[in-house]
């Protein structure tokens, strides 16, 4: 979904070219070996040895398959379904070469990797994520002797050449659903999803389903946002727990966190896509295992009769794609079984249909974009240039398709005209300048390309272009409503403010903090805007200069605030973050963190350009709109009538009757 | 106001400024050593962004921030030895191919990074060693002898180097290639091994100042240093090139930095005036060092290239 594309690295590439020309010119006469093409993520390829005698029955013509996938290869998950796979047609057909390219959640290192393979003359590509549509469509054209295999997904692309493939993976979740709510005591069972898309979905509504023909029982869903956020689907599993949930299922690579959560809570789990049974041998009721081998066999005899694509397979329980492995640790009742197999029974023979009673409605899906970010600080800083990223692959994920490119790091600002001005010029239909910085190169670029949408954060400001959104954050609400948490919790009476640059959504947290805190009564704030949003020595000086003053709790916004957060961990100071959720920076001192959600703004942003109109706006995201929301730590014991005072407080903000004090 | 003179606050804030000066003095002691020699190496700033990295990792993986240490020492050592191929045997452009190294560390630290970690997580800081007795001295026990080991071993490092500068053969030889290697040649110096060792002490010491950086903050972060490095090499400059001018320096800088804080903090500089505040250890550095070093020069050969005969 990603691309990353940084100026520095772009130099280091230039450098490590000269560095392999200067390598290979020493080399001299020994340097005969055939040289080695590192693709992004792990390459490993596997050859059989040639000499292996034939295999009795029929065996298919030897084929060369590459496999790109976005996790690793033994994620027990996503990716291993398809390695695992791609090895069993190898062990049926000696000979078969399998090359596989695993880790690459950037897209544009998937898709080098898959016109690597078709360059070198790969049999069979197999480009193994639904986020790999877009470069596939491209590569796919230009080797139309090259057989490719997109999925999960139902579209061939409209290439002669692509086919897809897909799990009926509902028909599995409905299964296991069908057991849970037999196993459940409580009869609460919770569900850790990824992203509402793709088999994940299709899984989690069979599920829900299966487990709902059972009166009584309640499902809990909860879709993190994320694929690969471990750490999130722990604490998504934990909050199921709390919430009387005695049995658990998941989908997709990140769920290995919530099935640790499982076993240290000896709760159920069902999982699906690979077996999961090792990860918590006691548990693991059973798993929904993915057998891709049965689509690429069809897959593999058609390319042998000189069909390269064009068609689209499905796994499921009726072809033996699918199937219900359980684990001989755990002693699953007869009753449970006898519901399972009969349920399995009903699936194949037709009476049973797992999406029938679909409680969840489809999302219309906006039309696809490409969309570019070009952002200051790197993209998983847990602040300002997260927020966006994340937001934007929210977006995605919504709507498949969607191609995402990002520039991040771009701290200096003729950088990132360039690469804004670069964006525009490749054609992407909305570019998203993530910096207040960014403004006076943005109105000069805007007016070169009229046709194309660009959106500007954060800013209230169109500069005055039919072409340009503005987006901003009303930080102060939030900030308020830690503030006032804040001085709630404060023993010494002394808060602590670490501020980048008086400007931006910073200044307007640090405006509504200190007014919210200021307003709950005697309440000393201090604040120091450092004079730079990068620098994390100085902030972290700067809130030991705070505690040094006496503060007791501290604050601070921008991407330099990591090291202010250590501080507030080796001195036992209570911190409150903002932008992303900062909770992992100090696990028992982060209250909670301000959380900015800007695909609240931009799913109005790309309503208007699918609309007609580029520009021109300007967008705000707010507790109202949901677009900023307060996550507090679970794992900080804040005391009850201080939620219901944030509660209240948030309430109040919404509704007008509390005024930040921010301008 | 008058209660930011307690003994209290004073410590916290000159214990900010030495922790704020350690990575300069580090790096720009090591720096000088080069520049003595002839070789200006504008690759610190990259070199300790790769110690950082390294560093920051180490302790990640193995919970040692002592690895770290080590890690960040190996990785400058090596870097060290790659600026005085470019440099020294190769003859490059040292200006150019500093910046070259600068951009290669910034770049790979970030890509590692984002590769390697991701999502920032806190690591082990190093441990505080009070020195028995001397650390329970009313303020002053607190303010020089109750920090970390390397805060200890970077200042411990100025003493050091000025001995081995100023009266080692190895030091005369530093001095000599760095004033006439022409000279120091034909009296049998090798000018190529002299200053090979010498930038590599200063990659080290690089590495060194960018693990202490990273490891004593318990966090990485993409360009961590923020052009520590530069600064480091204008410290060498304005300090004379001498390992004690430059560690008047990097205090200078680090203490002005630490009381713009706690000024800002206190609300004595107001808020409107953050940003400009924020140069102020920049210019009292700068116009310090100028007074102090006026009478002091460079060494004649730095930046020049030397080659037998040529």
């Amino acid at each position: 979904m990603n691309h990353n594309r940084k100026p520095g690295l772009a130099r280091l590439w230039v450098l490590a070219a000269l560095l392999a020309l200067v390598a290979a010119a020493c080399g001299g006469d020994e340097a005969e070996e055939p040289a080695t093409t590192a693709a992004p993520g792990t390459t490993q390829a596997t050859a059989d040895a040639e000499e292996e005698p034939a295999s009795p029955e029929e065996p298919m013509e030897p084929l060369r398959i590459a496999v790109v996938a976005p996790s690793a290869s033994n994620d027990l998950a996503f990716t291993q379904s398809i390695v695992d796979a791609v090895n069993v047609i190898a062990a049926e057909n000696p000979g078969t070469e399998v090359a596989i390219t695993d880790g690459t959640f950037i897209v544009e290192d998937a898709a080098a990797a898959i016109r690597g393979y078709a360059d070198e003359g790969y049999d069979l590509v197999l480009a193994h994520g639904s986020q790999y549509g877009g470069s596939l469509e491209e590569i796919a054209g230009d080797f139309p002797d090259t057989a490719f295999a997109w999925g999960t997904s139902t579209d061939t692309l409209g290439q002669p050449n692509v086919s897809a493939y897909n799990a009926a993976s509902e028909q599995g979740g409905y299964v296991m659903g069908r057991m849970a709510a037999v196993l459940s005591d409580s009869k609460v069972i919770g569900v850790v999803g990824p992203i509402e898309v793709g088999d994940a979905k299709l899984f989690v509504d069979g599920f829900a389903n299966g487990a709902m023909e059972q009166d009584g029982v309640t499902v809990n869903i909860n879709y993190i946002g994320s694929f690969s956020d471990v750490a999130l689907a722990s604490e998504a599993a934990q909050a199921h727990i709390a919430s009387g949930a005695d049995v658990l299922t998941g989908s997709a690579q990140m769920v290995v966190g919530a099935v640790g959560v499982a076993q240290a809570n000896d709760v159920l789990w069902f999982g699906t896509q690979a077996n999961q049974t090792s990860l918590a041998p006691d548990l693991v009721v059973a798993s929904q295992v993915y057998k891709w081998e049965i689509v690429l066999r069809d897959i593999i005899a058609d390319i042998s009769a000189g069909s390269l694509g064009g068609k689209a397979y499905e796994i499921d329980l009726a072809n033996g794609g699918l199937a219900i492995e359980y684990n001989d640790g755990y002693p699953l009742p007869a009753e449970a079984r006898t519901i399972a197999d009969a349920a399995i029974a009903g699936i194949i023979d037709g009476s049973i249909h797992p999406l029938e009673q679909m409680f969840v409605e489809e999302p219309e899906p906006m039309e696809p974009l490409r969309i570019a970010i070009v952002a200051p600080s790197a993209s998983n800083d847990l602040a300002f240039t997260q927020s966006i990223v994340d937001a934007v692959n929210v977006i995605a994920a919504e709507n498949p398709g969607t191609e995402v490119a990002i520039t991040d790091g771009t701290f200096i600002v003729e950088d990132a005209a360039a690469a804004i001005r670069g964006y525009a010029d490749e054609g992407y239909d909305l570019v998203l300048a993530h910096g207040s910085q960014y403004g006076g190169s943005l109105e000069e670029i805007a007016g070169d390309f009229p046709d194309t949408a660009f959106a500007w954060g954060t800013s209230a400001d169109t500069l005055g272009q039919p072409n340009v959104s503005a987006y901003n954050a009303a930080s102060d609400q939030g900030g308020y409503v830690m503030g006032v948490v804040a001085a709630e919790l404060t023993q010494s009476g002394v808060i602590g403010v670490v501020g980048p640059i008086e400007v931006g959504d910073a200044k307007l947290f640090v405006d509504g903090f200190a007014s919210g805190a200021r307003n709950q009564g005697d309440v000393t704030v201090n604040i120091n805007y450092i004079g730079s949003f990068s620098d994390v020595a100085l902030a972290s000086e700067a809130a030991q200069a705070h505690i040094a003053s006496g503060a007791d709790v501290l604050t601070g916004s921008a991407q330099m605030v990591v090291g202010a957060v250590g501080v507030a961990q080796a001195n036992d100071v209570l911190w409150f973050g903002t932008q992303a959720n900062q909770t992992s920076l100090a696990p028992d001192l982060v209250v909670g963190s301000q959380v900015y959600k800007w695909e609240v703004v931009l799913r109005d942003i790309i309503a208007d350009i699918s609309a007609g109109s580029l520009g021109g706006k300007a967008y705000e995201i707010d507790l109202a709109n949901g677009g900023l929301v307060i996550e507090p730590n679970d794992g900080y014991p804040l005391p009850a009538d201080v939620i219901a005072l944030a509660a209240a407080t948030i309430n109040g903000i919404i509704d007008g009757s509390i005024n930040t004090g921010a301008n | 106001m008058a209660d930011i003179f307690t003994s209290a606050v004073i410590v916290a804030t000159l214990s900010s400024g030495i922790r704020l000066a350690v990575p300069l003095l580090l790096a720009s002691v090591g720096e000088a050593f080069g520049q003595r020699s002839g070789v200006l190496n504008l690759g610190v700033d990259g070199i300790m962004l790769l110690g950082a990295f390294g560093g920051y990792y180490t302790t990640l993986k193995t919970q040692s921030p002592w690895m770290g240490l080590a890690a960040g020492l190996a990785i400058g050592m090596a870097l060290g030895l790659l600026s005085s191929v470019i440099s020294v045997s190769l003859l490059a452009e040292q200006g150019i191919s500093g910046i070259g190294v600068y951009l290669f560390g910034l770049g790979m630290s970030d890509l590692l990074f984002q590769r390697l970690v991701g999502t920032p997580l806190p690591v082990k800081s190093f441990p505080k060693v009070p020195i028995p007795g001397l650390s329970e001295i009313p303020v002053l026990g607190d303010l020089f002898f109750n920090h970390s080991l390397p805060i200890y071993l970077a200042f411990l490092a100025v003493p050091v180097s000025t001995l081995i500068i100023n009266r080692t053969r190895f030091g005369m030889n530093i001095r000599a290639v760095g004033e006439n290697p022409e000279a120091a040649d034909s009296q049998g110096v090798s000018v190529v091994k002299v200053r090979y060792a010498a930038v590599t002490i200063g990659g080290l010491m690089a590495g060194a100042a960018g693990a202490v950086l990273a490891v004593g903050l318990g966090i990485f972060q993409q360009n961590l240093t923020n052009a520590q490095g530069f600064i480091a090499i204008a410290l060498v400059y304005f300090g004379a090139w001498r390992p004690l001018g430059v560690m008047a320096g990097a205090l200078v800088y680090g203490m002005v930095s630490a009381v713009v804080l706690l000024l800002k903090t206190r609300g004595i500089i107001p808020l409107g005036a953050s940003d400009l505040a924020a140069m102020i250890p920049a210019i009292i550095t700068v116009l310090a060092l100028v007074f102090a070093a006026r009478r002091f020069r460079a060494p004649t050969a730095l930046t020049k290239p030397f080659m037998r005969g040529g």
